[in-house]
């Protein structure tokens, strides 16, 4: 390996082998003086032979493309529509939020740990502030439960004091150090044996799928457009090379005055296409596990420990919809498509919650699974404009508390494309999403007659087919089940399986053997057993 | 809302459901029986293969022909069928004191429309689901073709799909076996059944009539570890494993497939139950219950794989039969009965039910033993003292052992101490 | 020899069939008589249930699983089934109608394993 610092960034290029050495090299470079974060060089990027996509017709033209239907790409739409400019959103996947956004715990951190000064730190108390509005108008479920970190003896208090004199720091609002049965008070299933804790009321949970799908939902309901399935492959600039003119899709060029990469794990990717890398995403696996709803109501709050206890990943929370979720762990991967979970990693996360919760044991687990974080070496947000290409702005290594900072990410890189492109507000933005409530959640007294399809979860046969035909249309039994949560329960979908299918193959008139469970290939059925 | 009176609500239009409520119309009750599905016969109707029957009609029939036969005696009773309606919510004694219609049930269907249901007892009869991948503990990425057994079946026998052309099978419970072998003959190639214990899940004449007839390999003590692919399944790691049914390292084979199939166990399906305050069994799985299938909360009743996961159909019906007997002898307003518990002893995991009534102790006994033994004998003891046993030259955990314990029989109604049923080996 | 689990009774007694001269066979392992002459039809003579599903029209439900009146000989299970994965009925269709009389000259009937009604709408 070798590595050539330019304008502040450590480049690496060279033979790389092993992947530890890798990140251990870029995290190294980064902690150097006049390094502000570091880039695996990517000559594939650069010499890709993209003469297929030129050679495609112009499909569409806009005024922004975002690349990228994560929570971010989905937040930065609907913040772009507060201003007259026309959006695109670009999504390779069949649906929003089908990358890292899906796989989070969903923490709302209060931002007592991000390092004042960072641009984390600053988006994530801003970002904490902006969710009960954002709730509210948008329809999704946020509960402030506020979190604690959990010290076990003294040998914790200089960790703890220091949390607390950087959530000073930060401006986190009500922070305070408890003892041990004042945080019982709070949370009762905190085990006994924790001496004292670090108490952020500020902090809570949203299920980021949730939030992605409301913010594009509304950002369509107020003009944006969405392309699933789309795939961007590289760009065509102007003929100096001081901007991008088209981004090249699968489907086929796309016109545009701006665009903005908000590709998650594949944002350095872009970048390296659109000539301007100058970060590397280095995927950080983490596996959550969930259990059965029924379980404990127990837990009212998040759990977390000092970072000497165990060095990484999350601890014990209840989701919005009331179901006990643990993790994420965290270990580096060199394949961003690796989303297998480790049994070291499924260890690790429920090893943690035992130890931190009384009466709890891993009989009741109805899932795992695992998400890429998408860290850059500096392990900091990178959200600016392009320093090559005029009409480029960057929302990168967006990880924890990527989904606390979200509505604070995106006014930023909306502020930043109005650096660059002065569109005039939208007075007609509505910020509140049309919406229905699930049918789970009325009063059993006062429902109609409908066909229950999900028993686990109570979702009905009308809620499918809205969702199926809904303002971001479910094409994908996952689709199907991230909007409405059918095969969500404890069965995952052993009963309701068969009738999702039959429901997506009905509705999207195709044959069942069609239906796929997250985008091309995934189809479950082969074939008719009888001609 | 619409509202509909019964004496007896049933919950689930499977085996057990179906012969509660025929045995509720012959008693008289004024019965109404709730299905979700389309059809009465619950999972039956998916089981088109034969085997079904052998204990109470003495012949041989297919699931599909147990199912219809009970749907066509229904359909004929004085029963009110509800299908394509599921039951939301379960209300103890939400409708007053008045015994005929004390229980609330709310119910939702497009059919039936929204509709709240008053009956004097309530026959739960929800059956059982199956347990997903996740508590097989296998790790690995998650690719479309991980299904369990009983989605299978119903892909296959009843969709008329197939989910995959190469399986391997996790786990040797009955609907396993059963679908190793349906698959290989629809045309999918089955590598094998893994199964982590040293015996296997499912009945004997299973394995010899579903695996060796068909030369399919059956690996004991062995598991699947990791799921690959990242599309569609592209095949699994298989280990074997020590005698804490741990992986042994070294012992990984990679197996080639596209389909791996679950058939790691049945859980009663209680989510109604719980909700509505009945004390749970946590051996069972399913509620605590009497001999008349009476649960801990007055005027509910349990039958079939929602009181614990039964191996054969025969006995799903009867235990319907006793349900639906408490059930019009509670709605005939006798007084709370007394109870002396029902106890297991050595070598038994758990006895249905866990305690029989003072005044009618004659009970039926549905117990499942926790090893094989040969030359085996059943013993029930009566505050302390043998009142019943019964010799069998083999007993083992995938076969339930039944016995019936007779007032008459021996030292009369036991008293504090109870009933204890045991197995002895030589 | 020829080895088989007996399917008579939970004991799953382990069979051996020995052929003896002039046809005479033996049968080892057997606890009871019952397994004794199921060791000898199951050597001399295999025979099986056939259940299946055959494809319906117009019905209610997409497939109308089938049952043999008697077993059939092993041998012929595979061709009856391939011949049965072909045939199409329609509904209404009654539990017991005879969906193939004879199958294949066996002997055998294949009669429907529960009932059809035509689909509404």
């Amino acid at each position: 390996m070798n590595v050539e610092i330019r304008d502040g960034i450590a480049y690496i290029g060279g033979g790389l082998s092993d992947w530890n050495a890798v990140v251990n090299l870029g995290h190294s470079l980064c902690a150097e003086p006049g390094v502000n974060n570091a880039a695996i060089e990517r000559p594939d990027l650069a010499e890709r032979d993209l003469s297929a996509y030129l050679a495609m017709d112009d499909i569409d033209e806009t005024d922004v493309v975002v690349i990228g239907g994560g929570i971010s790409g989905c937040g930065i739409a609907r913040e772009l529509r507060k201003r007259e400019c026309g959006v695109l959103l670009l999504e390779k996947n069949s649906d929003v939020a089908e990358g890292t956004t899906k796989s989070n715990n969903g923490m709302i951190h209060s931002g007592y740990d991000s390092k004042h000064g960072s641009l984390k730190a600053r988006l994530n108390v801003e970002g904490n502030a902006l969710y009960d509005e954002l709730a509210s108008d948008l329809g999704f479920r946020f509960n402030q439960t506020g979190s604690f970190v959990c010290a076990y003896g003294a040998e914790d208090e200089a960790t703890i004091a220091g949390f607390l004199e950087n959530a000073k720091k930060n401006s986190v609002p009500g922070v305070e150090v408890l003892d041990g049965n004042r945080s019982r008070e709070i949370e009762p299933a905190m085990a006994k044996d924790i001496a004292f804790t670090l108490w952020t009321p500020s902090a809570g949970y949203v299920e980021p799928y949730e939030v992605a799908l409301a913010l594009m939902e509304n950002a369509i309901q107020n003009g944006a457009r969405l392309r699933l399935n789309c795939e961007v492959k590289g760009f065509a600039f102007s003929e100096g090379g001081e901007s991008i003119s088209k981004v090249l899709t699968t489907h086929g060029a796309i016109c545009c005055k701006h665009v903005v990469n908000a590709a998650g794990l594949y944002a350095d990717d872009m970048a390296f296409l659109a000539r301007d890398g100058f970060f590397s995403i280095h995927p950080r696996g983490g596996v959550l596990v969930i259990f059965d709803k029924r379980k404990p109501s127990l837990l009212k709050t998040y759990l977390g420990v000092t970072p000497k206890n165990f060095t990484k990943g999350g601890g014990p929370m209840m989701t919005p919809q009331g179901t006990m979720l643990w993790g994420p762990s965290a270990d580096e991967r060199a394949d961003k498509e690796n989303l297998s979970v480790d049994e070291e990693g499924l260890r690790f996360v429920i090893e943690k919650g035992v130890r931190l919760l009384d009466g709890m044991d891993s009989g009741d687990v109805i899932t795992y699974f695992a998400g890429n974080r998408a860290s850059t070496f500096n392990e900091d947000f990178v959200i600016c404009n392009s320093k090559r290409i005029d009409n480029l702005t960057h929302v990168a290594g967006i990880q924890s508390p990527g989904v606390a900072s979200s509505p604070a990410i995106a006014r930023m890189a909306s502020a930043l494309v109005m650096e660059r492109k002065g569109y005039g507000p939208n007075e007609r933005f509505n910020p509140v999403r049309r919406h229905k409530p699930p049918f789970r959640e009325l009063d059993a007294r006062e429902t109609g007659g409908e066909n229950v399809i999900c028993r686990c979860e109570t979702v009905t046969e009308r809620e499918i087919v809205e969702a199926i035909g809904g303002v971001i249309p479910a094409r994908t039994v996952d689709a199907v089940k991230r909007r409405t949560r059918a095969g969500m329960g404890r069965c995952q979908g052993g009963f309701c399986g068969s009738r999702v299918i039959r429901i997506l193959a009905r509705e999207l008139k195709i044959d069942p053997t069609e239906v796929t469970v997250k985008g091309p290939g995934t189809n479950l059925l082969i074939s008719r057993t009888r001609g | 809302m619409r509202e509909i009176t019964a004496d007896i609500a049933v919950v689930g239009g499977g085996p057990a459901g179906m012969s509660a409520a025929l045995r509720a119309c012959g008693l008289g009750a004024k019965t109404v029986l709730i299905e979700r599905d389309a059809a009465l016969g619950g999972i039956l109707n998916q089981c088109v293969h034969d085997g079904f029957g052998l204990l109470r009609f003495k012949k041989q029939m297919s699931g599909s022909q147990y199912a219809q036969q009970f749907a066509d005696a229904v359909y004929e009773s004085s029963a009110s069928v509800m299908t394509e309606t599921t039951v939301l919510k379960l209300i103890p004694g939400e409708c007053g004191s008045k015994a005929q219609s004390r229980q609330g049930l709310y119910t939702t269907g497009e059919k039936t429309g929204g509709a709240l249901i008053r009956a004097g007892a309530v026959i739960l009869a929800m059956g059982c689901r199956e347990r997903p991948r996740q508590q097989a503990g296998i790790v690995g990425s998650r690719p479309a073709g991980v299904l369990t057994a009983g989605a299978v079946q119903k892909y296959i026998n009843v969709e008329g799909y197939l989910p995959g052309r190469k399986a391997v099978i996790l786990g040797s419970g009955d609907i396993g076996l059963i679908m190793a072998r349906r698959m290989t003959l629809e045309g999918i190639d089955v590598a094998g059944v893994y199964e982590i214990m040293p015996s296997p899940g499912g009945l004997r004449r299973n394995v010899a009539q579903c695996l060796d007839d068909y030369d399919i390999p059956l690996r004991l003590s062995s598991t699947v570890t990791e799921v690959h692919g990242k599309k569609r399944v592209e095949g699994v790691t298989v280990a074997d494993v020590d005698a804490a049914r741990h992986p042994i390292p070294g012992t990984e084979v990679f197996v080639p497939c596209d389909l791996l199939v679950l058939s790691v166990g049945l859980i009663p399906e209680n989510e109604l139950s719980r909700d509505a305050g009945i004390e749970m069994d946590p051996v069972t799985g399913g509620p605590v219950l009497d001999n008349f299938m009476m649960a801990s909360v007055p005027g509910f009743f349990a039958a079939g794989n929602v009181s614990a996961v039964f191996d054969l159909v025969d006995y799903v019906s009867d235990t319907g039969e006793a349900a639906a007997e408490g059930a019009c002898r509670f709605l005939g307003g006798e007084a709370l009965p007394e109870y002396v518990t029902v106890r297991a002893g050595d070598d038994v995991s758990f006895v249905l039910p866990g305690k029989i009534r003072r005044d009618l102790p004659s009970s039926a006994l549905y117990m499942r033993v926790k090893r094989t033994i040969e030359n085996a004998v059943l013993e029930i003891l009566a505050d302390g003292k043998p009142v019943y046993e019964k010799k069998h030259p083999i007993v083992t955990p995938p076969e339930m052992v039944t016995a019936r314990f007779h007032e008459s029989a021996g030292s009369g109604v036991p008293d504090a101490g109870g009933l204890t049923v045991r197995i002895l080996g030589d | 020899m020829k080895k088989f689990t007996c399917i008579v009774c939970p004991i799953s007694c382990s069979l051996a069939v020995q052929a003896e001269g002039g046809g005479d066979i033996t049968v080892t392992g057997s606890k009871c008589d019952r397994g004794k002459a199921y060791a000898k039809d199951e050597y001399l003579a295999p025979k099986r249930v056939i259940t299946t599903t055959v494809k319906i029209d117009g019905a209610d439900i997409a497939l109308l699983p089938v049952i043999g009146t008697a077993p059939v000989p092993k041998e012929l299970l595979r061709t009856c089934l391939r011949h049965l994965y072909g045939i199409k009925v329609t509904a209404p269709v009654r539990m017991g109608d005879v969906i193939e009389r004879d199958i294949l000259g066996s002997g055998v009937d294949i009669v429907a394993a529960r009932s059809a009604v035509i689909k509404k709408g």
